[in-house]
């Protein structure tokens, strides 16, 4: 295939689509820095700049790279990505995490952000090399433990946020390659047993959304009964779990349910995000006005909160815009994964898909209080090198392989 | 080994898309929600969380005489404040401060603590800092992170008078201040207040209204400038207060009361201008203005004359034989006298089983109403006040403004005490008193008290045949007084003549009370109060008139003897100072 073909036949959207997203961040990156010192080694917006330079040649090594070779060494890769992500943990925390690798780069690597594409491609290989019986639920137990254990590594770190990330192709994937529903439920069932089990009420509420869940789906007698009061069981063993949790993970997830109760400890954040966010209207207060912004009001604004930056100086129009690019982008990968030829192929497009819808709801729930705190940034858009580099080589990959074989 | 077949069937891919459309859609919701739908809520938060309102102080009114002359001025002070969270060391920074401006650290601790408001709104620490002060400070600079300080005006006050009861004094508002914490006023920790006197009973107009600038700040709470699009609020400087005080009548009445425990109110009966008002002993008005230390506080508070007391407004006092002429007055009125009858004293008269006596124990002779009146007579006022009741005597001194309020224009002011038949039958049972009790009240003795400011209205309304305007301190605040006792004019031709002869007359007890001058006549009364705190109060009441302009006195010397001994040589020299001064003043308004 010659490379001028692939580049027709590919949907050039998903190169655009960053491109445009990237820029608006450069955009919203240089108003923030305005008020930073002029020397260009702080300067955010020169910094994320160049860093568009490696992650747009990790895109196109990964546009470039052959297909077979992809599928052939993934299982060597992912091996390989779970030395890397013990790798941390012989270093020095930086920042209280084993998140970083130190390179002797003026920036760090982060490899868990790379994980999520290995993770994905090597789940799409092995669900897609042998004929699964998907309406068996036993053949979804090795697809869990490919992606469960960098999870768990990824999660003693610690970091939360992005081992939720690299989960939630899982259950996209599975339903892709025909997994039955009712197995998928089953998946996430014990976490909405674990969170309702806060809330006496809501947790009788599921117990009998449950019971007719399993009624109507018909398992097998024994199964059923077992699935379902292992279920009970673990939402009466939360509370217990509960006090295992880091003080700052309970932490997180308290100040959720009422930013309020601390307005200057944990829910200080959120509640400068909200109001930064509320405050921009529909137009916002115009590009470098963002008074919550200059005013160092909004925390972490390059990153975590760059969407409350664009909320406030931008207005609810550039968020609709944004948003609205995110979900076509999302679609494009879908339509592509639909169209592709190969079972492979159209896994790791639907798994990819799903990582980028990840990534943008939590970041974005998130800076309007829907969701505890994570720490996660928004692709394209926030600041930092390593999942922006993650990010482009995504989409590189998705664009290589939504060509289809010709044959 | 890219073999599998990708077999998904439609309603897979329509299912994840759906379920992307729905978080988004989830995302625009809420961004609706708050951006739209909140924006108001959200905006307004926004500005409060980084605009600050810094309220610039308005120039306290000044307080003038009647001619225009500055009783209570303002000059610059500078007053030392600290932004608590920009202080690296506040312990040893107090420290340096206290050493340099020679102030102990524990006062710096309690303003800190008196006016502390956030981390980052400046909070008072000592005031009235000489320039040496501010050098030192200056110089210490480095050492002294968020300490600064600001030009502030503080009150200053003509040095010919004190005036202190009158004018009263400010205060400084701490933060637990009921002003401080109601939200509704605008009075911020630290501000001044009028606390007493004039300064509090004019605050309103004094004050003027503060204005404000508006800050722009950081999420630390730093100022980072000033807000462009909100402007500044120039403060509206507080009205001036023309008062009715004569400065050089103010110096010449505090001059003959030095040094004494009196009282001494000089008004024009007919509009009730307080042309000099004193209470002795007073304080020096600066007292209240710096830091005053504790030992100066508890010196003042235990000084045993008192001089936080006002008098004239507070203090209450038996009147004594000045107020034989309400005596007179309710006789005259019933029609139970004859003004030419002779009634013997003897010294002393007896009723019942009691003994009353006469302050001349050898006796006056046969007296009428006048030489009772002049020689101040008490067995006259025993004999004759059996003929009317208590009620008849209630009636009068209640007419004249006694046992309430004058309502002139002050923050304080005592009602007194008359005693009527329900006060008495209260005090003593129904039975426990008798007839007897009126001859003590008939000359001003018994359950009788009265303020100064009362016995003010009391004289001129005699000098002005009971059409005396209200008393006041500032101009125009006067109008007709709330007691307007309504007699014939015989009547008061009669008590005005009889007074005339308290002065002029060869027995008069007044007589020294008379300045001499051409065309002015006097009527006075003198009055020595028995009381129970030691030797008798001397009483002078009394008013002259010369070329149809009137001026009245009221001089009140606490425990010191007899009224005409003590009281009547001070009214001269003030009637003096009075009379001859606008003699001159005429004089040069003819040239």
């Amino acid at each position: 295939m010659t490379l001028s073909r692939k580049i027709s036949e590919t949907p050039q959207t998903l190169l655009f689509i960053p491109l445009f997203l990237s820029a608006l961040g450069l955009w919203t990156l240089y108003s923030i820095s305005l008020d930073q010192g002029t020397a260009l080694a702080q300067n955010l917006f020169f910094k994320q700049s160049v860093i568009l330079i490696p992650a747009l040649v990790g895109f196109g090594l990964a546009f470039l790279v052959s297909r077979n070779l992809i599928h052939k060494y993934i299982y060597v890769f992912y091996c390989l990505t779970l030395a890397v992500l013990a790798v941390p943990f012989l270093g020095e925390k930086i920042a209280g995490t084993h998140r970083w690798i130190d390179l002797g780069l003026p920036i760090g690597v982060q490899p868990s952000e790379f994980a999520k594409i290995i993770i994905v491609i090597a789940l799409a290989r092995y669900l897609s090399d042998r004929n699964l019986q998907m309406q068996y639920f036993g053949s979804l137990i090795f697809p869990t433990i490919i992606v469960l254990v960098p999870t768990l590594i990824v999660l003693n770190q610690p970091d939360l946020g992005t081992a939720i990330i690299l989960m939630t192709p899982l259950i996209p994937m599975l339903f892709w390659v025909g997994a039955r529903p009712f197995h998928l439920f089953l998946f996430i069932a014990p976490i909405l047993s674990i969170l309702t089990a806060f809330h006496l009420v809501s947790f009788f509420i599921w117990a009998g959304v449950m019971a007719v869940i399993f009624y109507f789906s018909r398992p097998r007698l024994l199964y059923g009964i077992g699935l379902y009061f292992g279920n009970l069981f673990l939402g009466l063993l939360t509370p217990v779990a509960w006090n295992l949790l880091r003080p700052f993970q309970q932490k997180r997830i308290l100040t959720l349910l009422d930013p309020d109760l601390d307005p200057l400890g944990a829910g200080y954040q959120i509640i400068q995000s909200k109001m930064a966010i509320g405050s921009g209207g529909f137009f916002g207060k115009g590009w470098g006005q963002g008074t919550q912004t200059h005013l160092k009001f909004l925390p972490v604004q390059e990153s975590d909160f760059i969407v409350s930056v664009m909320g406030e100086e931008l207005g609810f129009i550039a968020i609709v815009i944004m948003l609205s690019v995110f979900t076509y982008f999302i679609f494009r990968m879908s339509r592509s994964a639909f169209e592709s030829n190969d079972r492979f192929s159209g896994l790791v497009l639907i798994g990819f898909a799903s990582i980028f819808l990840a990534h943008v709801f939590v970041n974005c729930a998130m800076t309007v209080g829907l969701i505890p705190v994570k720490g996660l940034p928004l692709p394209f858009i926030s600041y930092g090198g390593s999942f922006l580099m993650a990010a482009f080589m995504m989409v590189g990959v998705s664009m290589n392989l939504s060509v289809n074989r010709t044959g | 080994m890219l073999k599998a077949e990708n077999q998904v069937p439609r309603s897979r891919y329509v299912i994840f898309n759906l379920a992307a459309f729905f978080f988004m859609a989830v995302l625009a919701g809420r961004f609706f929600y708050l951006q739209i739908m909140n924006y108001d809520t959200y905006r307004k938060r926004a500005d409060s969380n980084r605009i600050r309102a810094v309220s610039l102080d308005a120039p306290r009114g000044l307080i003038l005489d009647r001619n225009g002359e500055i009783l209570v001025d303002n000059y610059p002070t500078y007053v030392l404040y600290c932004i608590p969270g920009e202080m690296e060391n506040r312990e040893k920074q107090f420290g340096v401060i206290g050493e340099n401006i020679r102030m102990e650290k524990s006062m710096l601790e309690s303003n800190y603590k008196k006016y502390y408001r956030t981390r980052f709104l400046p909070a008072k620490l000592a005031k009235d800092l000489s320039f040496d002060d501010l050098s030192r400070i200056e110089e210490n600079k480095l050492n002294l992170p968020g300490v600064f300080y600001k030009q502030h005006p503080e009150r200053i006050y003509n040095q010919k008078v004190r005036a202190s009861h009158i004018v009263g004094y400010m205060k400084d508002l701490d933060n637990n201040a009921e002003e401080v914490k109601d939200k509704q006023s605008d009075y911020k920790a630290g501000d001044l207040i009028g606390w007493v006197g004039l300064e509090k009973q004019y605050e309103s107009t004094l004050r003027g209204e503060k204005g404000a600038t508006f800050y722009q700040v950081d999420a630390f709470g730093r100022e980072v400038g000033h807000v462009a699009e909100r402007d500044e609020v120039a403060p509206t400087p507080g009205e001036n207060l023309e008062t009715t005080i004569d400065i050089s009548m103010q110096k010449t009445l505090e001059r003959e009361l030095e040094g004494l425990r009196a009282i001494g109110i000089v008004s024009i009966p007919e509009t009730g201008e307080i042309i000099a008002c004193a209470s002795m002993p007073d304080y020096m008005p600066e007292l209240f203005r710096g830091s005053m230390s504790g030992r100066d506080w508890s010196h003042i508070v235990s000084d045993t004359n008192k001089p936080l007391l006002n008098r004239f407004a507070n203090g209450l006092y038996p009147p004594g034989s000045t107020f034989k002429m309400l005596t007179t007055v309710a006789l005259l009125n019933n029609r139970k006298i004859n003004p030419s009858e002779k009634i013997e004293c003897t010294g002393f008269y007896e009723y019942g089983d009691r003994v009353f006596r006469c302050w001349n124990e050898d006796g006056h002779g046969f007296v009428n109403l006048e030489q009772a009146i002049e020689q101040s007579c008490n067995v006259y006022f025993y004999q004759t006040v059996q003929r009317i009741s208590l009620k008849d005597l209630w009636t009068v001194w209640d007419r004249f403004g006694f046992g309430k309020k004058t309502g002139y224009d002050f923050p304080t002011e005592a009602k007194g005490t008359i005693p009527d038949r329900d006060f008495m039958n209260k005090r003593y049972g129904r039975r426990g008193w008798a007839k007897g009790n009126l001859l003590n009240m008939a000359v001003g003795q018994g359950e009788i008290l009265v303020t100064p400011v009362q016995m003010a209205m009391y004289i001129n309304h005699l000098a002005t045949e009971g059409r005396a305007g209200k008393l006041h301190f500032v101009k125009g605040k006067g109008g007709v007084s709330d007691s307007s006792p309504h007699y014939s004019s015989p009547i008061w031709n009669r008590i005005r003549d009889h007074m005339e002869k308290v002065v002029y007359g060869l027995r008069g007890t007044g007589k020294s009370a008379n300045p001499k001058i051409e065309g002015l006549n006097i009527a006075g009364k003198t009055g020595t109060s028995e009381n129970p705190h030691g030797e008798p109060h001397a009483w002078f009441i009394g008013f002259g008139e010369k070329d149809g302009k009137q001026v009245s006195l009221v001089l009140l010397v606490e425990n010191s003897g007899h009224g005409g001994e003590v009281a009547a040589p001070k009214a001269r020299r003030i009637f003096s100072e009075y009379f001859n001064r606008s003699e001159i003043k005429m004089a040069e308004a003819q040239k």
